[in-house]
C-alpha cells in the first residue's frame, strides 16, 4: 500500500515538475517564433516600401523616357472610342471587352 | 549505557538547533515581512522587464490602394556611457558607421548617464554593421520609422511625422489619433542570462497598429498635375504654384500640389515655407477668376442675363475717384461677351448694379471668408470684409478680383459647384479610415454644405464659360473634342516696399471644368509671381489643359465627338 502511495506521488511531483519545464521550454519556442515572426514582418515591411517606391508613377515615366525611348502621346492621338451598350454578345474566343483605346496612326491590334 | 549520549550534550544540541531554529525564523521574519516590499520590488527588478511597446503608425494609401506612407522598424543606437572603459575608441568605431564626427560621438559617450542616444533610425544596413560590431557599451533597438516611398509626391498633403513618429504636419497631424499606434507597457521575466523566458502579458492582446487611411487622391491624377505644374512653374520662372484637381460632383479632393515640393522623408531643416500646403494657407487676390461668382450672382438674381448689353466705356472708367481700365477697350458687349473678355468695367457695373450687400450674401454663400472646412490642417478663412467696411470703390473692385483673398481650395469648392449644378460641396481628402483588420470604420460620404445657385443658373454659366475657353482668354486650355468650361484670372500683388499693386508682381490663374456637359474635372491652377508674361491664359490655362486631357484620357473619359461604336459590330 505504501508502495503504491509512494509511487503515485512521486508520478504526480514529476509530472508537475515536468509540466513547469515544459512550460518554460514553450516559452523559450514561443519567444523564437515571435523574433522570427518579427523578423519577416521586417523584411515584409521593407519589400512593401521597395516595391512602392519602384512603382512610383515617376520612376515609371522616367524609366520609360530614359531606358525604353518612349515618348507621351501628341496631342489628339488618344482617342476615346464610346461603347454603345449591347444585348449580351456570345463571347468569341477573340472578343473584346471594356474601353477600347485607339491610337491615331498606329497599327490596330485586339487583345484580350 | 555506552553509545548513548549524555542528557548533557542532548541539551547542548538541542539549544544549538533551537537557537539555529531561532535565528532562521527572526530571519524570515526580517525578510518576509518587514523588508518584504522593498525585496519584492528588488527581485522584480531582476527578473522582471517591462518594455514599452508601441504599435506601428498606420498605413497611408491613395484610392486605388497604393501606399503612399507606411512604418517600418529601424534601427536606432545607444550607448551605456557608464560602461564603457574607452570612450575614445568606441567612438572611433562607430564614426564611419554612423557618420557622425568622433568628437561629437566621444563627447557624448564621456557623459555621465547610464543611457544616452548616438544616432536614431538609421539604414537597416547600419544596423547590421554595428551588431557584427559588437561593441560593449553601444547597444542597438528598433524602431518605427515614418517611410514616404514615393518621395515629394504629394508632400504638401501627407506632411511629415517627427522623430518619434507623431504626425507634425498635413494629413499625418490631422489624423494623427487614428493613425497613432496603441501604446502598452508589457511585462517580461527574465532568466539568468537576461532572457526573456515568458512574458506575463503572453495572453493578451498584441499591441495594436494604428488605423490606416484610404485617400480621395489618385496617385497617377497627383503625379500628371505634379509634373505639369513644376514644368509650369520652372518655365515661367515663378516664385511657386498651386494645382487642384476635385470631382465636382463629391467634392473628393484628386490631386493637390504645390511647388516647389519637398521630400517628407529628408525634411530636417527645411522652413516651414518649404511645407506649408499653400493650396489652403495662402490666401491671394483672385482677380478675374472671381467674375464667374459675380456673373453666378447677376444670373441667380437676375439682375443680367447672357444677351443683356453692357457699354465697355471704350476701356477707360472712372469709379469713385479712380480709374478702372480694361486691357482690352470695348464699346457695347453682351454679358457673356464681357466674362469672355474678362471687361473689368463690365464687371464693375455689373457688381455696382448687384449693390453691396446682395453681392456679398453670394460670396458668402460660395464660401468665401469661411474655411471650406477641408480635413487639412492650417486653412485660412481669407479675406471678406463685410459691406460695413467696404469704401467706395470696394464692390467695383470685388467685382473684379480685388480687395478680396481667397484660398485655392475655396476657389475649387466655389467653381465645383458651378459644375455640378448649384451644390457647394465640402472637399475632403479621406475615404476611408480602416483598422487593422483592414474593415472600414469610418467612410467620407459626399456632403452638400448648401444650394448657392439654381441648377438653370449653373448651366447658362457653364455655356459662358466654355465661350472664355472656345472665343476668349482662355483659349490655352482647349482640350480638344471635350468642352471645357473656365475663366481666366491675373491679379496684380501689393508691393511690400510700397504698399501699392505692382505691375510685376502678379499672380496668374485659371480655374474650370471638364467635360462641360457632364463634368467630370475641376481644376484650378495658380502660377505665383511668374516672369515674362504673366496673364493667367498665359501661364495657368495650359497647364490645365495638359493636366486635364492626361488625366481624361487617364480615366477613360471619352470626348463628347469622339466615335461611336457598337462593341458586337466592331471591326476592331
Amino acid at each position: 500500500m505504501k508502495g503504491i502511495v509512494f509511487t503515485v506521488v512521486m508520478s504526480m511531483t514529476l509530472l508537475f515538475v515536468w509540466e513547469r519545464v515544459d512550460v518554460v521550454r514553450l516559452g523559450y519556442h514561443i519567444e523564437r517564433l515571435k523574433s522570427q515572426k518579427v523578423l519577416l514582418e521586417r523584411e515584409r515591411d521593407g519589400l512593401r516600401v521597395k516595391l512602392s517606391s519602384l512603382t512610383s508613377p515617376e520612376r515609371i515615366a522616367r524609366a520609360a523616357s530614359d531606358k525604353l525611348s518612349m515618348g507621351r502621346p501628341e496631342k489628339g492621338q488618344i482617342i476615346l472610342v464610346h461603347l454603345e451598350p449591347e444585348p449580351p454578345p456570345i463571347l468569341q474566343p477573340d472578343s473584346q471587352q471594356g474601353e477600347v483605346r485607339v491610337a491615331k496612326n498606329m497599327p490596330v491590334r485586339r487583345s484580350k | 549505557m555506552a553509545g548513548v549520549p549524555s542528557r548533557g550534550r542532548w541539551m547542548v544540541v538541542t539549544t544549538g538547533m533551537m537557537f539555529a531554529f531561532v535565528f532562521v525564523l527572526i530571519r524570515l521574519v526580517n525578510l518576509q515581512v518587514l523588508q518584504a516590499a522593498e525585496l519584492t520590488i528588488k527581485a522584480d527588478r531582476q527578473h522582471q522587464k517591462s518594455v514599452a511597446f508601441e504599435g506601428a503608425r498606420g498605413t497611408i494609401y491613395d484610392r486605388h490602394g497604393k501606399v503612399l506612407a507606411m512604418n517600418m522598424d529601424v534601427p536606432s543606437v545607444f550607448g551605456v556611457p557608464s560602461s564603457l572603459a574607452n570612450p575614445g575608441q568606441t567612438a572611433k568605431h562607430l564614426s564611419p558607421i554612423l557618420h557622425i564626427r568622433t568628437g561629437e560621438l566621444e563627447k557624448k559617450l564621456r557623459q555621465e548617464k547610464h543611457f544616452v542616444w548616438l544616432a536614431r533610425k538609421l539604414e537597416p544596413e547600419q544596423g547590421r554593421r554595428l551588431e557584427r560590431l559588437a561593441l560593449d557599451g553601444v547597444g542597438v533597438v528598433m524602431e518605427g520609422r515614418r517611410f514616404y516611398p514615393k518621395g515629394p509626391l504629394l508632400s504638401h498633403v501627407l506632411g511629415f511625422a517627427g522623430m518619434d513618429d507623431r504626425g507634425l504636419e498635413g494629413i499625418e497631424l490631422k489624423y494623427e489619433t487614428f493613425l497613432r499606434g496603441e501604446k502598452r507597457v508589457v511585462i517580461l521575466q527574465r532568466d539568468a542570462l537576461g532572457r526573456a523566458v515568458f512574458p506575463k502579458g503572453l495572453n493578451e492582446k498584441g499591441v495594436a497598429a494604428g488605423h490606416s487611411l484610404v485617400l480621395t487622391i489618385d496617385e497617377v491624377i497627383q503625379y500628371i498635375a505634379e509634373k505639369e505644374l513644376d514644368e509650369a512653374v520652372n518655365r515661367t520662372g515663378a516664385k511657386s504654384g498651386t494645382i487642384i484637381v476635385t470631382n465636382p460632383k463629391t467634392g473628393a479632393i484628386l490631386a493637390m500640389a504645390v511647388s516647389p515640393r519637398f521630400d517628407p522623408n529628408t525634411v530636417g531643416a527645411l522652413s516651414p515655407d518649404r511645407w506649408r500646403n499653400r493650396a489652403l494657407t495662402d490666401s491671394y487676390e483672385p482677380g478675374s477668376t472671381m467674375k464667374v461668382v459675380l456673373a453666378a450672382a447677376a444670373l441667380e438674381e437676375k439682375v443680367m442675363s447672357p444677351g443683356s448689353m453692357i457699354f465697355g466705356e471704350h476701356g477707360q472708367m472712372a469709379v469713385a475717384n479712380t480709374i478702372i481700365h480694361d486691357h482690352e477697350k470695348s464699346g457695347w458687349m453682351t454679358f457673356a461677351q464681357m466674362i469672355q473678355r474678362s471687361s473689368n468695367i463690365g464687371a464693375a457695373k455689373v457688381g455696382m448694379t448687384l449693390g453691396d450687400w446682395r453681392f456679398y450674401d453670394y460670396l458668402k454663400e460660395f464660401g468665401f471668408g469661411d474655411k471650406s472646412d477641408i480635413d487639412l490642417p492650417g486653412e485660412v478663412t481669407g479675406l471678406l470684409r463685410s459691406p460695413r467696411e467696404w469704401g467706395r470703390r470696394s464692390v467695383a473692385s470685388i467685382s473684379m478680383g480685388q480687395e478680396i483673398g481667397v484660398t485655392p481650395v475655396q476657389m475649387i469648392a466655389a467653381i465645383g459647384a458651378i459644375a455640378n449644378g448649384g451644390l457647394l460641396m465640402k472637399p475632403h481628402v479621406m475615404s476611408e479610415i480602416r483598422n487593422t483588420k483592414n474593415l472600414p470604420i469610418a467612410q467620407t460620404k459626399p456632403q452638400v454644405r448648401r444650394r448657392v445657385i439654381s441648377t438653370e443658373t449653373a448651366r447658362t454659366l457653364t455655356h459662358i464659360m466654355e465661350g472664355v475657353v472656345t472665343n476668349g482668354t482662355g483659349s490655352k486650355a482647349v482640350i480638344p473634342g471635350y468642352r471645357v468650361a473656365g475663366k481666366t484670372g491675373t491679379a496684380q500683388k501689393i508691393d511690400p516696399r510700397t504698399g501699392a499693386y505692382s505691375s510685376a508682381l502678379l499672380v496668374g490663374s485659371f480655374v474650370g471644368f471638364v467635360p462641360a456637359e457632364d463634368p467630370q474635372l475641376a481644376m484650378i491652377v495658380v502660377i505665383d509671381e511668374p516672369r515674362g508674361e504673366s496673364w493667367g491664359g498665359v501661364v495657368a490655362a495650359p497647364v490645365f489643359g495638359k493636366v486635364g486631357e492626361q488625366v481624361l484620357n487617364y480615366l477613360g473619359i471619352p470626348a463628347e465627338e469622339s466615335v461611336k461604336i457598337a462593341l458586337a459590330d466592331s471591326t476592331l
